[in-house]
């Protein structure tokens, strides 16, 4: 090897001598990186476009977080310390997640600015191979190590975003709805296990009682499989409505779900169940209706 | 009545108002239970409401107690409605495995009443045809 | 009268002095004795008293022993403390040594090893502390201090045996006692010390002291079970004690049905028996409830478990309604001794 080449004799200042400590290497690369900011930026840019990752994003808002990615991934290089990162890359996520941008996308722009990175850095040392590989050796673990850091925060901030719509997704698909007056309607929709089964029922009696309900209308349509457990819970939720004095008319049980019904031991001619939602409606509609029309006396009297 | 503060009977035309104030043992059950029937008997009332917003548990004998009690008014002419099972409750009834059997049920006093209204003016003009029929 | 001899006037005071003794202490027992002491006194001052005096005499003597008594109890009670724990060795000679339990507990330092003994007297009286004692006995700090901690467990537990001039009636007594004193749960519940304190009256009187020390247990409520009255409260302590925890109304009220289940069964055929709900920690948040009772046992635990099975007339719904309410449920139970019921409910997840 030669020991005396050209590169080390004609870079002056930042250029580092073969008997160089390693830990100089870093911070002469920092200096680059520094010092050719705008040209690599936008040539990372220009690659991220070229490979249609971030199409989500304008050219303006492109700009803006690849400028603030490749500071902090300087940065990074520079101090060791992946902390600002990491908050960044966190926010960053939490902005683009609900814009739909899928975590290989995000690899896929840290993994294209290292190269980016690299390659300038090869264009420099390439004469000198022993420096390039010493450079080489103190850039990619450090790089490694922002990639992973990039990659985990977001997929740590997608799994809480995920957490946080099943949360609201579960709130939402069991809603009781107050049609009208002394009417609910509880749409019952996706898989019920025993805890959401529970939930359910908490959340009609509650409901029963503030909306003073006197029919409930329970749609069974949207529940996929209904099996022994979930369908004792059913005719538990039916009587506990009772209880609380509001008759439940189930609609949308399939021949399947009747099976079910049947096997366990319900007695369906107990149960008022009606074939469609609308079906439903129209006996919920003559059960308050032939009440009302009963309670008209009273009803002015008090 | 006997234990006034624990439970009250209020006659109100041909109903009976008995409202539980608090949770009842056993032997307080079973001598509100004897105290209403009489009272059926006596005012000769043709509803009654028993309102157990006030309970916080009704388990098998609170169950059966009210089943008993609604049965016996029955056989004394008088219907019976519980009202004020309260959303917790009635949760954990059914759990336990427990019902009100054929008993009626309503939301509350106001709501106990109107079903009242219906059925057993209903009873009376079925009682009128009947005779003059 | 005067020509009767005195211990015929005695016999004649004894329904006086039973209605003076029994106006003031309840518990027959405890009456009969005082009401036997009465008389040995008034016996033994015949002679020396006018015969018209004997009955006032009698009457004074009734109150003194029954005054006395009392005494004897607030002394006992007062002097709690020295069971509670040996330690005030700010003044060890006055609080070992002086005072009416003296005989008493040299009986206990008596009863326990050599060994012990000088431990806890080097301790306890001469001040060493566990690392110079560990060096001696060529053990460690922290097993001397626990071997401390037993000591005194024992000693507390011998104490109680040596004032009361009693032997343990069964040979379950003392290790119960003593897992008692040493207030380790966890041998408690391997010794079934619920179970022995249903069942012996020794130490069911005994473990009054031993379970009071220390700082109460907040954790836990334990209700006895006796009659209707204790089935509201054995549910509404449950409730209170479960509702520290973030459960719903709706699981605070399951809770409360299952616990007035289970009171129930213990009122219908197994009473006595108690009722304790516990706070846990460990795997999960929850409340356990154990009823115990000292019933005729359930031959098929099985069969008791099947819903429609009615052990008394009506319902069925006891054991296997609870069962549906709680989370977890485990029945013990041995014909002739009584049945034993644990049922928990975790605190759902993501509450807090």
């Amino acid at each position: 090897m030669n020991d005396d080449s050209p590169v080390s004799a004609d870079a002056s200042a930042d250029s580092p001598a073969d008997g160089q400590e390693d830990d100089q290497l870093l911070p002469q690369l920092v200096a680059h990186l520094r010092e050719h900011r705008t040209k690599l930026r936008q040539e990372w840019a220009s690659r991220i476009r070229d490979a249609h990752l971030l199409d989500a994003m304008t050219p303006q808002e492109m700009s803006a977080e690849t400028t603030s990615v490749y500071d902090n991934y300087v940065e990074v290089l520079e101090t060791g310390s992946v902390e600002a990162l990491q908050h960044y890359a966190r926010d960053l996520s939490e902005r683009i997640i609900p814009r739909g941008v899928e975590t290989q996308e995000v690899v896929g722009i840290v993994l294209l600015l290292r190269d980016v990175l690299a390659r300038s850095l090869f264009e420099k040392y390439q004469r000198d191979f022993r420096l390039l590989n010493r450079v080489l050796d103190a850039y990619e673990p450090a790089a490694n190590r922002i990639a992973n850091t990039v990659a985990v925060s977001f997929v740590d901030e997608r799994e809480r975003v995920i957490r946080q719509q099943q949360d609201a997704i579960q709130e939402l698909s069991t809603p009781v709805l107050p049609v009208r007056e002394r009417l609910l309607i509880l749409p019952i929709i996706g898989v019920l296990d025993r805890e959401r089964a529970r939930q359910l029922t908490e959340q009609l009696l509650t409901g029963i009682r503030t909306h003073r309900a006197r029919v409930v209308v329970m749609d069974i349509t949207g529940a996929p499989n209904v099996d022994e457990a979930v369908a004792n819970h059913l005719v538990q939720t039916v009587d506990a409505s009772r209880l609380m004095g509001a008759s439940v008319i189930i609609t949308g049980v399939s021949p399947e779900i009747a099976q079910t019904l049947v096997t366990i031991g319900v007695d369906l001619s107990k149960m008022n169940t009606i074939g469609d939602l609308q079906g439903g409606l129209e006996e919920a509609e003559r059960l308050l209706g032939y009440t009302v029309n009963r309670q008209d006396g009273a009803a002015d009297q008090s | 009545m006997n234990t006034p503060a624990l439970v009250s009977i209020l006659r109100q035309g041909h109903y009976l108002i008995a409202s539980i104030h608090t949770a009842l043992d056993d032997s307080q059950m079973i001598r509100f239970q004897q105290d209403l029937i009489e009272q059926i008997g006596h005012h000769r009332s043709r509803g009654v409401i028993i309102d157990v917003a006030a309970l916080d548990v009704l388990d098998s004998f609170g169950s059966l107690s009210l089943r008993n009690i609604a049965e016996m008014a029955r056989l004394r002419g008088a219907l019976t409605v519980i009202v004020g099972v309260q959303p917790d409750v009635a949760f954990a009834m059914v759990e336990l495995g427990m019902g009100t059997g054929s008993v009626h049920t309503a939301l509350d006093l106001e709501e106990g009443l109107v079903y009242l209204e219906s059925r057993v003016a209903n009873a009376v003009t079925d009682m009128t045809l009947g005779i003059s029929g | 009268m005067g020509g009767l001899d005195g211990e015929h006037d005695v016999a004649a005071l004894i329904p006086m002095v039973r209605r003076v003794v029994g106006a003031r202490v309840t518990d027959p027992d405890v009456a009969d004795d005082l009401v036997q002491e009465t008389l040995v006194r008034v016996l033994g001052a015949t002679q020396r008293v006018e015969p018209g005096m004997l009955e006032p005499y009698a009457i004074v003597t009734a109150r003194n022993v029954v005054a006395s008594m009392w005494k004897a109890q607030d002394r006992h009670r007062r002097n709690q403390h020295r069971v509670v724990d040996l330690r005030p060795a700010a003044a060890p000679d006055e609080n070992l040594l002086a005072g009416e339990e003296h005989v008493a507990i040299a009986e206990a330092l008596g009863r326990l090893s050599e060994r012990e003994r000088r431990t806890l007297l080097a301790h306890e009286v001469t001040g060493q502390d566990t690392r110079t004692l560990a060096d001696e006995l060529g053990s460690s700090a922290g097993a001397v201090a626990a071997q401390l901690n037993r000591s005194r467990a024992r000693l507390r537990v011998e104490y109680l045996l040596a004032l009361e001039q009693r032997e343990p009636e069964t040979d379950r007594c003392r290790p119960v006692l003593l897992a008692l004193s040493s207030g380790e749960r966890r041998r408690q519940q391997e010794v079934d010390a619920g179970r022995h304190l249903l069942e012996c009256q020794l130490c069911a009187r005994l473990s009054q002291p031993l379970l009071q020390r220390g700082h109460p247990r907040d954790d836990q409520v334990r209700i006895p079970i006796h009659s209707d009255a204790d089935i509201v409260r054995a549910r509404q302590g449950a409730r209170e004690l479960a509702a520290r925890l973030a459960f719903s109304k709706t699981d605070l009220t399951v809770i409360a049905t299952a616990v007035s289940e289970m009171a129930r069964n213990i009122v219908r055929f197994a009473a006595p028996g108690e009722i304790v709900a516990e706070l846990l920690e460990a795997p999960r948040l929850g409340v356990q409830v154990v009823a115990r009772d000292t019933g005729p046992g359930i031959l098929d635990v099985e069969q008791a478990l099947t819903d429609g099975y009615s052990t008394y007339h009506g319902l069925g719904m006891g054991l296997p309604g609870a069962r549906r309410l709680m989370d977890e449920f485990a029945v013990a139970s041995e014909v002739g001794r009584g049945t034993t019921v644990t049922m928990t409910k975790w605190q759902p997840e993501g509450r807090r």
